[in-house]
């Protein structure tokens, strides 16, 4: 089991779902959302200068693509930055709706990105990220 | 000669002596004096012998003169005589045919050309103008006859003429035939003496030529000739334009003959491509650019312009010939069609962002609602009520993820137009699609015959291969005929660099009568299941399509459907 992961989705619903999936399939002991990439960054941000050192930090994160403010992209190309480095060994899946092929051939280009997930999210594929991250 | 002036002188001399001799005797028997009469006897005598000396003398002075006539008579005889000779083996050496008219007689003898050139027999050759006449072309005889007398009339000495004269086959040959007069001393014409040369080949030479050149005068292209050398670096100098050439250039020939095709050039053309053509005529090559070009009144055209060399028959460049295109209008279209190109691209390209967006936007709350449904599932309702709205709830929400997902699957093959193809063994996507339908093909049994061994591997994309199969195969078993067991026969053929799939069943068919043009039409559905959505067929002519091949439908109600695909492989 995981400690802490991360959803980012402006979307409430899928975060709910998110939310009501993880916790049913006991993948994760805690989750915390953002709703843009902007929101995302700024919780990095202060878990970066905290005081109580160390912290605790998302040890996964569910990002969607398109949201509002900054984007799934965007915050990918400021999170892999130098300023980032203590956080990069995340590992990022993309749940995204999208269909467009450009988006599959981006993701390759970010080693970062674990895999990439057509929504909604599910109890199976959370067995399979299971098995994947080999927990 | 000599022994009859002689014989003459004598006879002259005993004639007179016997005269005298007569008279003397009459006088001496009835003249009363005749002592007189001896002398005036002797004095007779020596009259008479010296009348007889120069009558002798003048008889030779004639004599000789004769003979000094004769003489010149017979050198000019010798004369004539070798240049008959001369003229028969002259008219016997040319292949002129020679003719003679005597005009008072009427009367023209010719020499063997007649039978050798237009193969008349000497027995069928006429005496008179009348027959020379009737061989010559009615539509050049008057003017012919017209030239001929008046020539005759003004009696100048030569007289030539070209006209089309019939052969003894009836075919007429072009001739050209040259005379001259032969006057007595009055200055009349008595004779006429001609040779006519037999042209035909020269005037078919001609008229090809003319043919030829009006391929130069008529062409809608501009010509123009160019010398083989140029002096200053620039492109030879302009020997020859065509009237196309002046009507797009506004240059007249006298104008621009000797000018060098540099002075078409101007601030907007070309210069790589003028670099280009003296390259080109330094290594004496032809060449073809396209340029801007400028007329005499500086008007900007766009031009295709090519340069040929032209090589005598010793290989030494002797011309060149350069052939011009106003291409202005074409130009403009290749700009217009370019510029609705990029038009179309963006649009393209606009619409495709706009079915992700609106696909995305559609699947997005989709999505949710199937991930509440899936976390429903888990949950025990003791409403039954409840229970019954949320299953309706939940066949909706499937439905509708289906068909946004076929719809999807359409808009990424169409995205798709140079997919990745690789080499797949048919058989084995067989057995992945038979593994795929394996529930449904155990509950109906069908009858598949397979015979794939002509076409072992295809060079196709294996998803897309697949997938179509799939969907045929799907069809088959889902509108079998319920009379009879389903029978599908699958055969791939290779002829050529095509490959041939041809897909038959003998299930319920389709009414093409009706039908032809939807069959592979979107949401076309010809019998009312309910889980037939009109997407199957096609899917299946989209992806054919998308790997360049090709699918037709062959179909009667009741008996079966024939699907044929055909690839390139």
């Amino acid at each position: 089991m995981l400690e802490q992961i991360l959803c980012i989705d402006d979307d409430p619903i899928t975060l709910m779902l998110s939310k009501k999936v993880i916790a049913r399939s006991g993948f994760s002991d805690e989750i915390i959302t953002a709703q843009n990439g902007e929101e995302a960054l700024s919780y990095f941000n202060t878990l970066k200068y905290s005081k109580e050192q160390p912290v605790k930090k998302p040890q996964l994160i569910f990002l969607d693509l398109n949201m509002p403010v900054m984007g799934g992209w965007e915050f990918l190309d400021h999170f892999t930055l130098s300023d980032y480095d203590e956080f990069n060994s995340i590992n990022v899946i993309v749940l995204s709706s999208t269909i467009n092929p450009e988006d599959l051939a981006k993701a390759k280009k970010y080693p970062i990105i674990l895999d990439f997930l057509s929504k909604p999210i599910t109890l199976q594929m959370i067995e399979y990220l299971k098995n994947k991250i080999e927990l | 000669m000599k022994s009859k002036r002689k014989q003459i002188t004598l006879i002259y001399i005993v004639i007179s002596l016997f005269m005298a001799i007569l008279c003397h005797k009459f006088l001496v028997y009835y003249a009363l004096k005749t002592e007189l009469f001896y002398y005036s006897f002797v004095k007779d005598i020596f009259f008479i012998l010296f009348t007889g000396v120069i009558f002798n003398y003048i008889l030779s002075k004639n004599e000789s003169r004769n003979v000094s006539i004769l003489k010149k008579m017979q050198f000019t005889n010798e004369e004539i005589k070798e240049s008959n000779e001369k003229y028969d083996i002259v008219s016997k050496a040319t292949s002129d045919t020679i003719w003679d008219w005597r005009i008072q007689e009427d009367y023209i003898t010719w020499n063997r050309g007649i039978e050798n050139v237009f193969g008349y027999k000497q027995q069928d050759v006429g005496m008179t103008s009348k027959w020379w006449f009737d061989k010559i072309h009615p539509e050049d005889s008057i003017r012919m006859s017209v030239k001929l007398y008046s020539f005759i009339e003004q009696k100048t000495e030569k007289w030539q003429d070209q006209y089309r004269f019939r052969c003894a086959d009836g075919t007429y040959k072009y001739v050209l035939d040259r005379g001259f007069l032969l006057k007595d001393e009055n200055g009349k014409a008595v004779r006429m003496i001609g040779a006519i040369q037999d042209i035909s080949k020269q005037k078919a030479e001609e008229q090809r030529l003319k043919l030829l050149e009006t391929v130069i005068t008529q062409s809608k292209d501009s010509i123009l000739i160019t010398e083989a050398n140029s002096i200053d670096g620039k492109i030879p100098r302009i020997v020859y334009v065509n009237p196309a050439f002046s009507k797009m250039s506004g240059y007249e020939s006298d104008e621009i003959l000797g000018q060098s095709p540099n002075v078409f050039k101007g601030p907007n053309s070309d210069s790589e491509a003028l670099k280009k053509v003296l390259k080109a005529i330094r290594e004496e090559k032809e060449c073809l650019i396209e340029t801007i070009s400028y007329s005499k009144d500086k008007k900007e055209y766009w031009v295709r312009f090519s340069m040929i060399p032209i090589f005598n028959s010793e290989g030494v460049l002797s011309h060149w010939i350069s052939i011009q295109q106003d291409i202005t209008e074409e130009k403009k279209l290749e700009t217009e069609k370019e510029h609705l190109i990029r038009e179309l691209t963006q649009n393209n390209k606009d619409l495709k962002q706009f079915s992700y967006i609106t696909s995305h936007n559609l699947r997005a709350p989709l999505s949710n609602l199937m991930g509440l449904l899936n976390l429903i599932e888990d949950i025990s309702i003791e409403n039954p009520e409840l229970e019954e709205i949320l299953s309706g709830f939940y066949k909706s929400t499937n439905l509708l993820n289906e068909t946004i997902n076929d719809l999807v699957k359409v808009i990424i093959i169409k995205d798709n137009p140079s997919i990745q193809k690789e080499m797949v063994t048919l058989s084995e996507v067989f057995e992945n699609v038979f593994g795929q339908l394996s529930f449904q093909i155990e509950i109906h049994k069908p009858i598949i015959k397979l015979k794939l061994d002509k076409v072992p591997l295809l060079n196709t994309n294996k998803a897309y291969i697949e997938s179509i199969l799939l969907n045929l195969l799907t069809n088959s078993i889902k509108y079998k005929s319920e009379n009879r067991k389903l029978k599908i026969s699958i055969t791939a053929e290779q002829i050529d660099q095509r490959v041939f799939l041809t897909f038959t069943d003998n299930g319920i068919g389709i009414d093409l009568e009706r039908n032809a043009d939807k069959v592979f039409g979107l949401y076309q559905r010809f019998h009312n299941y309910p889980d037939s959505k009109g997407l199957g067929l096609y899917l299946v002519k989209s992806q054919v399509e998308t790997m360049g091949g090709t699918i037709s439908v062959e179909s009667e109600v009741n008996k079966g459907t024939s699907f044929i695909i055909t690839f390139k492989n």
